[in-house]
């Protein structure tokens, strides 16, 4: 164990360093494509390596022409098999809070739920690199209410950390008949508005919770991304009278997450480097958005023009 | 004027006057030519009944012939104006002293003078309209308010007005300037005390009569000094105008007498030591903040604190307060930065604090943000958009296995061929017909060698060079009889040796069987002679290597 990781963090350096050559080379053949497509006259740079490139141009397909980088590379072989969850919650929950982790343990397929006791965080962590494990996520509270959700990708990867607000849980809809059961089958994503550096990274977070589903699943979960606040939700669809009306019933719990810090460590390494980290005090926060783009809000200027 | 004629005119005056009275208010609205008429009449006859009163006057009598109401005011005006501040002296007069209204009141009961009571009420009369039409002067085109307002407060002044003149009536008449208005006696001492308040005498008065005092010499200071003193100060004014302002109303220092004596050397010297007294007084009053002074000050003033005063106090008493608070610590809301242990328990819950969040608060989840989502998600499930995960295409390992294809067509061959195959194969390896794949794999299995030798070349240390291939094929000596028994027909005899491969020898060749006996005794001379050769070589080296050891096989040798 301990040499393999040896070993693997000595290929991430080796990969990284290549990284600026590797761009280079990237970025030439990208020329070279554009000039031959518009028709124009290759540049004069690089009229010795054309041939070479050229032929390199032709034998590449759509994997191997993107120059990989560092930075997400924790999620390059994160697609070739199924996340493997692994739920907790702080110590000495209360009764809501863990019926919150059931009912997630329910939305995000491949789950497992356990039991937090007594344990120690970086125990639970080495256990589950062990299990193969690829994710731990960690739930807080407040009185009842949770309020906290650490998402931890697993060999070393990043950890997203979020705050809950607005939480609505199933358990608060008493009754049972109404909302149902919920199916289990892998759902369909929809991720909304996630447009800066630090949104596709969030998003890839994720995204990469669940697994590849297939095509024709009834099941949607929803991260929608309002001004820094990120919606989740739940729903089932019908298409009841052909294809273009669509029918959603709202099932599962609902909740808003707030990101306030991106560590590229696990959750145990209290000294692994901050990505991001939000900065509430500053006095250009209001004006920013960190996730994504907002919205152009609706101007005297724009009806003037109008 | 003959007195007949002025009797029968006032009388016609009077009665017009009655008239006017009598008419009823709404039919003044209406101008009637009697009504003006009789209205003319009537301030004509009040005009020159009071033209003996004012010595000043222009007009004999008023002129209302072709004159219209603006000139006729104008008339009246000019007569009333100097009589107005007279009158009002006098009423002030009976205000500070009501003692003697009542004196004139006792006075002007008594029945002998009734007549004169009479005529003094209607000049009274005559007066008050005067006045009240003086008084009403702005309004010039009511004509209606003049009379009753007249009437009414002729009414209330009668009396008064009556006792003090019938006592300054039955009191001395002299010259021709008095009057019944004008008492020199009166006017003496009026200036008098006028004189005594201006330049800071013992007099103790109240706050009212000081304050109309000082408004009075506000207003008559000016006439007074006109009266008095042709030319004035510049010194003198600036004093006197502070005098009006009560200022030195303190200065009780000198006596009555002084009045009486008072000399050029008072007003103009002395002044001037007064004033500058008085000035620096007054700046003590102002600059000492203790109260001992003002006490005193209080005292020593005529009058109590004025106006000036009090303001200045109030500054005092201000920045007593400003200084006071500058000296004392910070309250805690002031201060910079404040812990909790540096103020005051709970203080924090009872001031108002505000400061700006520079976060934006959580969103609110309204059924419109609900239905904003639920619209979102319509559309891409319409679209079929889902950013789902993608599955990476993983570079396979393995290469793909062959696939071994089976031709299902009919075989060709005959089976005699194909055992016809089998046979020249175990016998013949060489003449078999190469197949295709065989063909294709040994060119594969070619290109592999030499790329692994390139490869070995580059990676390995120790260096294998390259091997050397003999393409071995078997060549077979066999009798062109054979081949032809066999007889495939390909076969060539380019595989057969070469007559000098077969054997490479020299001069006549001839066998056994062919050799004559001489031949072959010659022959077997040629064999022994080499035989005998070798053997005496063999016996050298023997005999070389047995030196030491006696030989006792010298003799078989032979």
């Amino acid at each position: 164990m301990l040499r393999r990781n040896i070993r693997l963090r000595r290929e991430y350096l080796y990969r990284k360093s290549l990284e600026g050559k590797e761009r280079l080379l990237y970025e030439k053949k990208r020329k070279i494509k554009e000039a031959l497509e518009e028709g124009k006259p290759i540049p004069t740079e690089l009229r010795n390596e054309e041939a070479a490139l050229r032929q390199e141009i032709d034998l590449e397909d759509n994997y191997t022409s993107i120059p990989k980088t560092h930075i997400d590379d924790e999620y390059a072989n994160a697609t070739v098999r199924d996340p493997k969850i692994l739920l907790t919650t702080s110590r000495d929950p209360s009764a809501p809070l863990i019926q919150f982790v059931k009912e997630l343990k329910f939305v995000l397929p491949n789950a497992e739920r356990m039991n937090r006791g007594g344990q120690v965080i970086s125990e639970i962590i080495e256990s589950c690199r062990a299990h193969e494990f690829t994710e731990v996520i960690l739930v807080h509270e407040h009185r009842g209410i949770p309020d906290g959700l650490i998402i931890s990708h697993l060999p070393f990867g990043p950890t997203a950390y979020f705050g809950l607000l607005n939480v609505v849980t199933r358990h608060d809809i008493k009754d049972k008949k109404a909302i149902g059961t919920m199916p289990e089958a892998y759902p369909h994503l929809i991720l909304d508005n996630f447009k800066t550096k630090l949104g596709e990274r969030t998003a890839n977070i994720l995204k990469h919770l669940f697994p590849v589903p297939k095509p024709d699943t009834k099941r949607i979960v929803t991260f929608a991304n309002r001004s820094d606040y990120i919606s989740f939700r739940h729903h089932i669809y019908e298409k009841p009278g052909g294809p273009k009306s669509v029918e959603l019933k709202e099932i599962g719990p609902r909740f808003e997450l707030r990101l306030y810090q991106v560590k590229l460590g696990t959750m145990e390494q209290s000294e692994a480097q901050i990505e991001w980290v939000i900065r509430p005090y500053m006095n250009t926060t209001k004006k920013r958005s960190f996730i994504g783009n907002e919205p152009e809000p609706d101007d005297k200027r724009k009806r003037n023009k109008a | 004027m003959i007195p007949s004629a002025m009797a029968n005119s006032t009388e016609t005056a009077v009665e017009s006057l009655h008239h006017i009275k009598s008419t009823e208010p709404p039919e003044w609205l209406v101008p009637k030519q009697e009504l003006s008429q009789a209205v003319r009449a009537a301030s004509k006859l009040l005009f020159s009944s009071l033209k003996p009163h004012c010595p000043k006057s222009t007009f004999d009598q008023l002129l209302t012939e072709g004159f219209d109401a603006e000139q006729i005011w104008q008339q009246i005006d000019l007569q009333s104006q100097p009589l107005l501040s007279s009158l009002r002296r006098e009423v002030k007069k009976f205000e500070k002293h009501p003692e003697e209204i009542s004196k004139f009141k006792d006075g002007g009961v008594g029945g002998g003078e009734k007549k004169k009571v009479l005529e003094q009420i209607e000049t009274d009369n005559v007066v008050n309209d005067d006045d009240d039409e003086d008084d009403d002067d702005m309004d010039m085109d009511e004509d209606e308010d003049d009379e009753e307002e007249e009437d009414e407060e002729g009414e209330e002044e009668e009396k008064e007005r009556g006792t003090e003149e019938e006592s300054e009536n039955e009191g001395e008449e002299k010259g021709g300037i008095e009057d019944k208005f004008l008492k020199i006696k009166e006017l003496q001492e009026y200036l008098e005390e006028d004189e005594a308040r201006e330049f800071g005498l013992k007099k103790k008065k109240t706050k009212a009569e000081s304050k109309k005092e000082e408004e009075d010499t506000e207003e008559e200071g000016d006439d007074d000094e006109d009266e008095n003193e042709g030319s004035v100060d510049d010194d003198d004014e600036a004093q006197e105008e502070e005098d009006g302002l009560g200022l030195f109303d303190g200065n009780d220092e000198e006596d009555e007498d002084d009045l009486e004596n008072a000399r050029y050397e008072d007003f103009f010297s002395r002044k001037k030591n007064k004033s500058s007294k008085e000035k620096a007084k007054s700046r003590d009053m102002l600059e000492e903040d203790s109260g001992s002074d003002d006490e005193q000050d209080v005292d020593k003033r005529k009058n109590g604190p004025s106006k000036h005063e009090k303001e200045l106090d109030k500054l005092r008493s201000k920045i007593e307060e400003m200084e006071k608070a500058n000296l004392d610590p910070k309250v805690w809301t002031m201060r910079g930065e404040v812990t909790a242990a540096q103020r005051q328990k709970n203080s924090a819950l009872e001031v108002d604090l505000d400061f700006e969040h520079n976060v934006r608060p959580a969103p609110v989840i309204t059924e419109e943000v609900t239905a904003s989502l639920e619209d979102l998600i319509k559309t891409r499930i319409s679209e079929g958009m889902f950013d789902d995960v993608q599955k990476a295409r993983t570079s396979s390992s393995k290469a793909p296995r062959e696939i071994k294809e089976l031709d299902e067509s009919k075989s060709k061959k005959g089976l005699a061929e194909v055992y016809e195959e089998e046979f020249v194969q175990k016998t013949d390896p060489a003449s078999a017909p190469l197949t295709f794949s065989d063909e294709l794999k040994k060119e594969a299995s070619m290109l592999f060698k030499k790329l692994c030798l390139k490869l070995d070349a580059l990676s390995h240390f120790h260096f294998t060079p390259k091997p050397v291939f003999e393409d071995m094929s078997i060549q077979t000596n066999v009798p062109a009889l054979a081949m032809e028994e066999v007889a495939p027909m390909a076969v060539s005899d380019a595989t057969m040796l070469a007559p000098e491969e077969v054997f490479s020898g020299k001069g006549d060749i001839k066998e056994e069987a062919e050799l004559t006996k001489a031949e072959r005794k010659r022959r077997r001379a040629n064999k022994k002679r080499k035989f005998k050769a070798e053997a005496a070589k063999r016996m050298g080296k023997k005999a070389r290597q047995m030196t030491t050891v006696g030989n006792n096989d010298e003799g078989r040798e032979g």
